[in-house]
């Protein structure tokens, strides 16, 4: 087991009223799970994506990576971010002014990599996904399909233990999206990557190997 | 400084155009680079003053006085015995005997107090490294006047003075006798120190014996030292060598008060200036603060692949700090431009009366340079500081719900 989030809560106050997103919503990941998490919008799905992140904190539930119980406000989060997860957003989030390569590398030199171990491990990833010959082009000069593979060897470049996208392609045309939900299947099949993927889109949720939607703050497995 | 940190920094230098030189930093830029200038050029032209009285004080005054304590003059015999005490010590650059009083200039109408001064060896007087016009020499009759005296009696060479000696040991009936003689100028002193240039009358020492009416001594001996600053130790020891028998004054009994005072006002200007790199310092906030702003998707996503936010706050503080250095140095080099044409024009002239020199002139130290730089180094720091404390505030997640 690689993530195991149990009874997680979470609420936000608007104005006066208090709105509960997460109701208890749990879920297990294992090594080589494709998993997409489905819902309306407003659900509370990337909610649910930030807290398995560590990027927000739930307001009651526990959350165990790779055996640990982790608290997303404890100093060691941004570690466990670093070394164990990989983040994929529905906008590319690159740094403009860094190219294809720096972008690649920033989480391996977060961990601590030298600048040569770093390109050498970014020009790998970005050759696999099909750029190397994009190695130091910015983001601008890229297409949107294109950014958003880089965004992906940046998510893999610490070889993490799960991915996590939120609608990574929600900003792409059909074509592009269809090509990046390739690579997604590509890397679950070929390095056993682990995926946590949250989608609308139902149709790509089914390339999944489970899904689970997210309603009235509970998730249930659909599929 | 971690990997991701170097790498950075690295990335700032290596691609100034895409990080350093940017239009946002523009008047931060301008903002440092005016409030250092003037910082610079306040203490370029403070420490310029301040060398500049000294080396005249220095030059144009004796580093140790000798004079006579119980009689008006030092005889002959005195004055050789002195000399050759004086000139058994290492470092002594010159001691001259002299007849120095101060009496009544006049011309026409108006009179002038002046000090009148005779050398027993005109030819190795140091008054003559400041002869601004005429001759160094002077023969019997002749006389060499202060260029702010000459100014203020309208004369120049060649035109007559009358110098009066008043007796206080022949007062009559008739009133105060006085010792008068006629002169030619032959010479105009000037040394730029004002008090000096508004007073000082030379003429031969017989004349000077006459008009003073001491027809054997000398009334001081001014001695000058390779190294003025060691003029109150061989003080101490011509005191004890001379039993206490003659008054030995070094020159910082009369100038050394007037010299700190120069220089604690150096560094109340310095104070005073640093406001202003504070003022930039303003700027400074502002213009971090919209940098952050503008930068937010850059913070979320560091943040989200692991960094933690002192790391993003340094690589903030490095960006900025490259650019307030380079602003910080471009200031120092307006400020010396600016030293250079306060130097060079001739619209402003400081009034010799209230600042005893009438010249501006700026000097560059080492010193000064490394105390500016490094103080408006770090009240800019300070600055950067402040704006970065948000780094720490922000929510990753507020940032990326917003673009979606």
């Amino acid at each position: 087991m690689i993530l195991k989030a149990s009874n997680i809560y979470k609420s936000y106050k608007d104005s006066d009223q208090v709105i509960e997103v997460l109701k208890g919503a749990s879920l297990e990941v294992n090594s080589g799970d494709l998993i997409c998490i489905t819902g309306k919008s407003g659900c509370g799905k990337s909610t649910m994506l930030y807290i398995l992140g560590l990027l927000d904190a739930p307001d009651a539930g526990e959350l165990e990576i790779a055996g640990k119980i982790i608290d997303s406000r404890s100093n060691h989060a941004h570690e466990f971010r670093n070394r164990d997860l990989g983040f994929v957003f529905q906008f590319h989030y690159l740094i403009e002014d860094l190219t294809a390569r720096d972008n690649v590398m920033l989480p391996l030199l977060i961990l601590g990599k030298s600048e040569s171990q770093a390109k050498k491990r970014a020009d790998e990833l970005l050759d696999y996904l099909g750029l190397s010959h994009r190695l130091n082009r910015f983001p601008n000069q890229l297409s949107g399909g294109e950014q958003q593979r880089v965004s992906l060897a940046r998510a893999l470049a610490n070889d993490p233990k799960l991915v996590l996208a939120d609608e990574p392609t929600g900003n792409l045309d059909p074509a592009h999206s269809s090509e990046v939900w390739g690579m997604i299947r590509n890397l679950n099949k070929e390095l056993n990557q682990s995926f946590v993927i949250v989608t609308h889109d139902h149709e790509a949720a089914g390339q999944a190997n489970k899904v689970f939607e997210l309603s009235e703050g509970v998730l249930r497995q659909t599929g | 400084m971690n990997q991701l940190e170097a790498f950075f920094l690295k990335h700032y230098i290596k691609t100034p155009r895409r990080n350093i030189f940017k239009f946002s930093f523009v008047f931060m830029v301008l903002g440092i680079a005016l409030s250092v200038g003037i910082l610079s050029a306040g203490l370029n032209l403070f420490q310029g003053y301040e060398s500049n009285l000294k080396k005249l004080l220095l030059d144009s005054f004796a580093h140790i006085n000798i004079s006579p304590i119980y009689r008006d003059s030092i005889d002959e015999y005195s004055s050789d015995e002195i000399l050759s005490i004086i000139f058994q010590k290492d470092g002594v650059s010159s001691a001259l005997p002299l007849l120095q009083s101060q009496l009544m200039a006049q011309v026409g109408g108006k009179v002038r107090a002046a000090n009148l001064m005779g050398f027993k060896d005109n030819a190795n007087s140091y008054y003559r490294d400041y002869i601004s016009q005429g001759k160094q020499e002077i023969a019997s009759g002749e006389i060499i006047v202060g260029h702010y005296l000459a100014e203020e009696l309208a004369l120049s060479i060649g035109d007559n003075l009358t110098l009066m000696y008043p007796r206080l040991d022949q007062i009559s009936a008739f009133g105060l006798h006085s010792v008068t003689g006629s002169f030619e100028i032959v010479g105009i002193y000037r040394c730029g120190y004002y008090e000096n240039d508004r007073s000082i009358v030379i003429c031969d020492i017989d004349e000077a014996r006459d008009l003073l009416n001491l027809p054997i001594g000398y009334t001081k001996i001014h001695v000058k030292l390779d190294n003025p600053d060691k003029a109150p130790y061989y003080g101490r020891d011509l005191a004890q060598e001379l039993n206490n028998r003659f008054t030995v004054i070094p020159w910082n009994y009369y100038a050394e008060s007037l010299l700190r005072l120069v220089k604690m006002e150096k560094w109340l200007i310095f104070i005073l200036f640093s406001f202003l790199v504070l003022i930039a310092g303003i700027n400074v906030i502002s213009a971090v603060g919209t940098i952050i702003l503008d930068k937010t998707d850059e913070i979320a996503i560091l943040h989200t692949l692991g960094a933690k936010p002192k790391s993003i706050k340094r690589l903030f503080a490095y960006r900025v700090g490259i650019v307030a250095v380079i602003a910080v140095i471009i200031g120092q080099i307006f400020g010396l431009l600016l030293s250079w044409l306060v130097e060079k024009q001739g619209i402003y002239k400081l009034k010799g009366d209230v600042y005893f020199i009438d010249t501006l002139t700026f000097e560059l130290s080492f010193t000064n340079l490394l105390v500016v730089f490094f103080t408006s180094t770090v009240l800019i720091f300070l600055c950067i500081m402040i704006p970065l404390k948000q780094i720490q505030k922000m929510q990753v997640m507020d940032i990326v719900r917003r673009n979606y």
